[in-house]
């Protein structure tokens, strides 16, 4: 934005200390890992150590991980959409509110769950889906079923839970872009005999495109890798490819497979951070990642 | 959208209250699942009843008096007051390079810096597990104490580059030309300018930490484990009103953050990241 400014100054310098930080506990941590998934073992302790594709090979030749995979990314197609449908109209009404009570209070609406944290709020939702849980409890004593409905332990669940967990993260993207929309817009477009739903079709929602597409990653590469709700709201009933990996490690301690699973997660969520980035060009020329 | 002088204000149009409809089922959305928690945690049974049957503080007791879950509670505040610290001070400075610095390619470093934000958090946790491993120096405090950091400072390096590129740069070279160094501008100008940027990071970075479950999971050492993983391991074997009590207790401690970040930097600042 500080256009004018050319030239290093000192200040540059205090880049240096997270530079090494991000070399040294980023990027060859992750290089590691790219190494470790080509290795039959560990070159520090073990004399024998050889280069191999079996752990690749593996993930080639079973569906099975296919599966695991194409789960992972369903759900967190899935995901991404909801919390898009949902927080758009919260996002819209928080830019545009008048009020600095109301807005305070959505505010807080959304970032209360956003800090009550991932295992708290996934079992708010079992405290709710399951058998003994709210939903059902209230049902069966209201006489409307005799028997707890299961509500739990399928996709579904998964999607509704990570679906809360995320959209706040959704609407705080959205707020920034739809509030630097210049609002007196979509007031010519209605002055000039656009319904209100026409204006903002053809003016907001195509001004918040950048956002949508910063929040829609955001929450996809945040689904992708979640593990706790998958693994609760869905009763071990349904793989995912964070899951696979933490089980590759935890039981069976094959952490080669662990890092080609890894590389396999990462080479997804670097192509959609590069598609991003390829889309958010084009659509709004050059703009910044914020 | 309808208070511009030419458009007449119509109360709830069919349209409008659709919007407002869909909102407040939004918002209610969002915090059922937290009020549920707080029945569940004053429920003296075991499990949730329609309608509660009283009013108990026992899974409390339980929590507080449960040595694992108060050994958690002490180690998450303890490395989220770490990783606060540290990511702090990386984050911070970073973003005032990049802001000030004249660095070639800072768009492209503000990208890295971003970057684990965006790539899935298990992965830095695996990564960093795997090089521990390899290295074979098992899992130290600080080894998840530096996984906690890496996921913060995107947070820092966002709510105070957000600040130091929206606030006016004539402010520095207005004490520049009344003659004040660099430093002196910088201590005097920049830094209290700079600081509810900072302030909002540094909060995130300790509620990013105190929250933290997908890094964790590979740092944490068996027997010496953060909050969240307490509760998470808890979880997959009972459901009971303790896990309620320990909600309520993060909860509160959360709300207890927000309305201290309200009081210091405000909402405002705090919703333009």
């Amino acid at each position: 934005m500080n256009a004018a400014r050319s030239g290093i100054t000192p200040i540059a310098w205090l880049i240096a200390p997270s530079a090494l930080l991000f070399a040294l506990f980023f990027f060859l941590p992750m290089g590691l890992m790219a190494m470790i998934s080509l290795l039959t073992g560990n070159p520090v302790v073990q004399p024998n150590v050889d280069f191999t594709t079996k752990y690749y090979r593996r993930i080639l030749d079973d569906i099975y991980y296919f599966e695991v995979i194409w789960t992972t990314l369903r759900i967190g197609l899935l995901t991404t959409l909801a919390a898009l449908l949902i927080g758009y109209p919260l996002a819209h009404l928080m830019a545009r509110v008048r009020g600095r009570t109301a807005y305070a209070m959505l505010m807080m609406a959304v970032l209360t769950p956003m800090l009550t944290g991932i295992v708290v709020r996934t079992f708010a939702w079992m405290a709710l889906l399951s058998d003994k849980g709210a939903i059902n409890q209230a049902l069966i004593g209201l006489g409307l079923i005799s028997k707890p409905r299961p509500l739990m332990y399928n996709e579904f669940s998964i999607v509704l839970g990570l679906t809360h967990i995320y959209v706040p993260y959704m609407v705080l993207t959205l707020v920034g872009v739809i509030g630097r929309i210049d609002e007196r817009l979509e007031h010519a477009a209605q002055n000039l005999g656009a319904s209100p739903l026409r204006a903002f079709l053809e003016v907001t929602l195509p001004l918040s495109l950048p956002g949508i597409l910063a929040g829609s990653l955001l929450v996809f590469a945040l689904a992708i890798s979640a593990y706790v709700t998958p693994i609760l709201m869905g009763g071990f009933q349904i793989m995912t490819l964070p899951m696979l990996i933490y089980q590759q490690i935890s039981s069976s301690f094959n952490v080669g497979f662990a890092a080609a699973l890894g590389m396999v997660l990462l080479t997804i969520s670097l192509v959609l951070v590069i598609a991003y980035n390829r889309i958010l060009g084009l659509v709004s020329g050059q703009r910044d990642l914020q | 959208m309808i208070t511009a002088p030419f458009t007449p204000r119509r109360t709830l149009r069919p349209g409008r209250f659709c919007y407002l409809a869909l909102n407040v089922a939004v918002v209610i959305f969002l915090l059922a699942p937290i009020a549920i928690v707080f029945v569940f945690a004053l429920n003296p049974t075991p499990y949730i009843q329609f309608p509660p049957v009283g009013v108990s503080l026992r899974w409390f007791e339980k929590f507080f008096a449960s040595r694992d879950f108060m050994n958690a509670l002490w180690l998450s505040l303890e490395v989220a007051a770490m990783t606060t610290i540290a990511a702090t001070l990386f984050g911070a400075s970073a973003a005032l390079a990049l802001a000030r610095g004249g660095l070639p390619g800072s768009r492209v470093i503000t990208a890295i810096m971003l970057s684990p934000l965006m790539l899935p958090a298990i992965l830095t946790g695996l990564a960093l597990f795997q090089s521990y491993v390899l290295l074979d120096v098992g899992r130290p405090l600080w080894g998840l104490v530096l996984g906690h950091t890496l996921v913060s400072i995107p947070y820092v390096v966002r709510t105070t580059l957000a600040v130091l590129q929206n606030f006016d740069t004539r402010l520095e070279e207005a004490a520049c030309n009344l003659g004040a160094g660099p430093l002196r501008t910088y201590f005097e100008v920049t830094l209290p300018l700079t600081k509810p940027g900072v302030m909002a990071g540094a909060v995130f970075a300790f509620i990013v930490s105190f929250d933290q479950f997908p890094v964790s999971l590979f740092l944490v050492s068996p027997g010496r484990e953060t909050l969240p993983i307490t509760l998470f391991n808890y979880l997959k074997f009972d459901l009971d009103g303790t896990i309620g009590a320990a909600s309520v207790v993060s909860i509160l401690l959360a709300v207890l953050v927000v309305f201290g970040l309200d009081r210091t930097v405000g909402l405002r600042s705090y919703a333009k990241l």
